[in-house]
């Protein structure tokens, strides 16, 4: 596959505070490549660099092989980004909006009508274009944020956590969305805390903490670096701490966990485990309302490599 | 082109105020100009004046008694409510004259006169009328031989009149009603361009469209420079709006050098409300804050520089704090240009000083704004 960004040896430093240490990656032709972290980890710094919005202390930064530049006049054009943040004009109208960021980068106004209206059609505002900012509701807006962001057809889309304070179907639409552009060729590079959104969408993940990469590969791979093979959720109003032991010592079970009612078994081995956990609560006259199984999932990953939650 | 577009379609958002300033503009500055007709024409006042004789009403003292009846108002007020007169200002000037005045008079005594008066413009045109008198009787006592003689003179004294006459050939009338336009303007260009334009830069130059423009294709020293034409644009649209209602409004002193040197005036005046609104966009970033600092910059510079009140009505600590505003001198330039008759380098000096000031004031604006913008560049 096609390098189109490279990223070697990203070092961005704010005077004490190492917030992006020694990153290398690179992105391919094609992909959606999640950037995976808490908080503070250093992906919008990172994405910033790229950008050439901060400066870095060292490392290099190429995309379709050349460097770049805040002047990269000829690279921009092809870079769309979509900020965490809200970017719209309160005063224009939707298709206004879309026009202004469009014109940005497009002088030619009947490709840019084309561009804006395939855009509107992509984050399905088709019934909102006249509309203000101010009435529209929280997930319509995010859905114009991106419209803004990738309506002059980048070859890359940087989508910085586009679903923050988004409802689900919302996000589910913006989801839909991001897939459709990367149908439609795009390259993304798609950072969030969410890593439901990451499993769904991402061909490729990297586990940023602290400004380091801790991990990388497709979810496949990812889920392989957990020891658990199974976990095994329990929701139990009458739990009493002293099983907590008892639990732990029943086949392939490597830790356990109550918290808010619910009782969380890990397993090494993931064969016959719901049997044996069921028998061992009725066993022991505990009373439950639910209990289900899953599979480890990046959280799980994340708490392993680091030791605390995503959105810790 | 998109920059334009987007500019003036964020500029149409702000039209109410633009029609707003107007229409002030318009009711004020008209009223003003139908208020403030000076017309050059002079009405003779009378003060209200009581006389009260303790002399005999003969020669001299009715020579004097007569003089004051002809120049004045003769009020009859009983002696008990002259102190209630005088605080009402039924009378203005009252004159005793004591017994004996005639003689006294006469034989160059001292003369037994007092007055009391309420201290007003009136009482001074009284106490002028007496004093003149006086004077006049005083200075042909000494040569006069007799008291028919003495008043013979006095009388072919103050029946002297001189003729006046104005040579001005300013249309005094006309530059006053252009004045109080001007004037009013200050008002006008201030308010609109610094609302005008903080309220688009505020919106182009929030920190999340700022960081989307920067990132896309067009150069940000271009766009940033479209940005600038652009409001230039606006407040030039605005001064000529202005100019062209005051040609409807004031008219044929307009096509004139006064008139030429009018809008010369407000054109600098313009620069220098935009090289100001420039400075306020760059440290205004809430938009609800901005009517705040209209208020302060606008109504305040207006109002302490003479813009809705004349100059000369302004105690003196008001004008010397105006000093430190460009409104004080576009404003003095109006006033200055009513009273200028032929126009030469004397005359002119004293309004191309004020234009410099002017345009020194849009200069430091320019300075002050770039050091903000580095340090906020910077910080950024």
């Amino acid at each position: 596959m096609k390098n189109i960004i490279e990223v070697k040896n990203l070092t961005k430093k704010y005077k004490n505070l190492i917030a992006v240490n020694n990153l290398s990656f690179e992105l391919f032709e094609g992909e959606i490549l999640g950037l995976l972290g808490p908080n503070g980890s250093g992906k919008s710094t990172t994405i910033n660099c790229i950008l050439s919005l901060l400066k870095f202390n060292s490392g290099s930064i190429k995309i379709f092989g050349e460097y770049m530049e805040p002047n990269s006049s000829g690279l921009k054009r092809n870079i769309g980004v979509v900020f965490q943040d809200i970017a719209l004009f309160e005063e224009l109208t939707v298709y206004d909006n879309i026009d202004y960021f469009c014109g940005l980068y497009i002088n030619d106004k009947k490709v840019r009508k084309k561009y804006i209206e395939d855009a509107i059609k992509l984050v399905g505002l088709q019934d909102f274009k006249k509309f203000y900012p101010k009435e529209l509701s929280g997930g319509l807006l995010r859905r114009l944020n991106i419209a803004c962001g990738i309506a002059h057809k980048p070859k890359i889309i940087f989508l910085d956590e586009p679903t923050v304070a988004v409802d689900p179907q919302s996000r589910n639409n913006i989801l839909e969305g991001i897939k459709k552009l990367r149908d439609n060729g795009a390259t993304i590079i798609y950072t969030t805390h969410y890593m439901e959104e990451v499993e769904i969408i991402c061909d490729r993940v990297i586990i940023i903490d602290k400004g380091e990469i801790i991990a990388s590969g497709t979810n496949e791979e990812l889920k392989c670096l957990a020891s658990i093979e199974e976990k095994i959720i329990v929701e139990c109003n009458n739990f009493n701490d002293n099983y907590i032991e008892q639990i732990k010592e029943l086949e392939n079970v490597s830790d356990v966990s109550y918290n808010n009612n619910i009782l969380t078994i890990y397993y090494t081995k993931g064969k016959n485990n719901l049997i044996s956990i069921i028998k061992y609560l009725k066993k022991e006259s505990i009373e439950y309302n639910k209990i289900y199984s899953c599979l480890p999932t990046l959280n799980d990953v994340f708490l392993e490599l680091t030791g605390k939650e995503l959105r810790d | 082109m998109i920059v334009f577009k987007t500019f003036l379609k964020v500029l149409n958002k702000c039209k109410g105020i633009i029609i707003f300033e107007t229409a002030l503009l318009i009711f004020f500055g008209g009223y003003n100009i139908e208020t403030n007709d000076v017309s050059i024409n002079f009405v003779s006042s009378n003060p209200n004046i009581l006389i009260i004789n303790s002399d005999k009403k003969e020669g001299i003292t009715k020579n004097l008694i007569n003089y004051i009846e002809n120049n004045s108002n003769i009020v009859d007020i009983d002696e008990n409510l002259i102190d209630d007169a005088l605080f009402y200002r039924d009378v203005n000037y009252i004159i005793y004259i004591k017994d004996n005045f005639r003689n006294n008079f006469i034989n160059n005594n001292e003369i037994g006169i007092e007055v009391k008066s309420t201290g007003d413009y009136q009482s001074s045109l009284a106490e002028m009328m007496l004093s003149r008198y006086l004077k006049i009787a005083s200075i042909y006592n000494e040569i006069s031989n007799s008291e028919e003689e003495l008043i013979s003179y006095i009388d072919n004294t103050l029946q002297n009149k001189s003729e006046i006459e104005t040579t001005s050939k300013l249309n005094t009338e006309k530059l006053n009603k252009a004045t109080v336009y001007y004037n009013f303007t200050n008002y006008c260009f201030l308010a609109g361009s610094i609302y005008v334009i903080c309220l688009v830069l505020s919106s182009f130059r929030n920190k999340n469209i700022k960081m989307r423009t920067i990132i896309s294709s067009m150069n940000y020293k271009k766009y940033n420079r479209k940005l600038l034409i652009s409001c230039s644009m606006f407040a030039i649209t605005l001064w000529l709006l202005y100019v062209l209602l005051s040609f409807i409004l004031i008219g044929s002193i307009m096509y004139t050098t006064h008139g030429l040197l009018y809008i010369i005036n407000a054109l600098v005046f313009t620069f220098c409300t935009l090289t100001l609104a420039f400075l306020l966009g760059n440290i205004l970033k809430n938009k609800t804050v901005i009517n705040g600092i209209i208020n302060v910059v606008a109504l305040g510079s207006s109002f302490l520089c003479g813009a809705f009140v004349p100059m000369e009505w302004l105690p003196d600590y008001v004008i010397n704090i105006a000093h430190i505003l460009p409104s004080y001198y576009f404003i003095k330039n109006n006033e200055l240009l009513k009273t200028i008759e032929v126009f030469n380098f004397d005359t002119m000096k004293p309004i191309i000083i004020n234009m410099i000031i002017v345009i020194i004031f849009s200069g430091l604006f320019i300075i002050i704004t770039n050091i903000i913008s580095k340090r906020q560049r910077k910080i950024d």
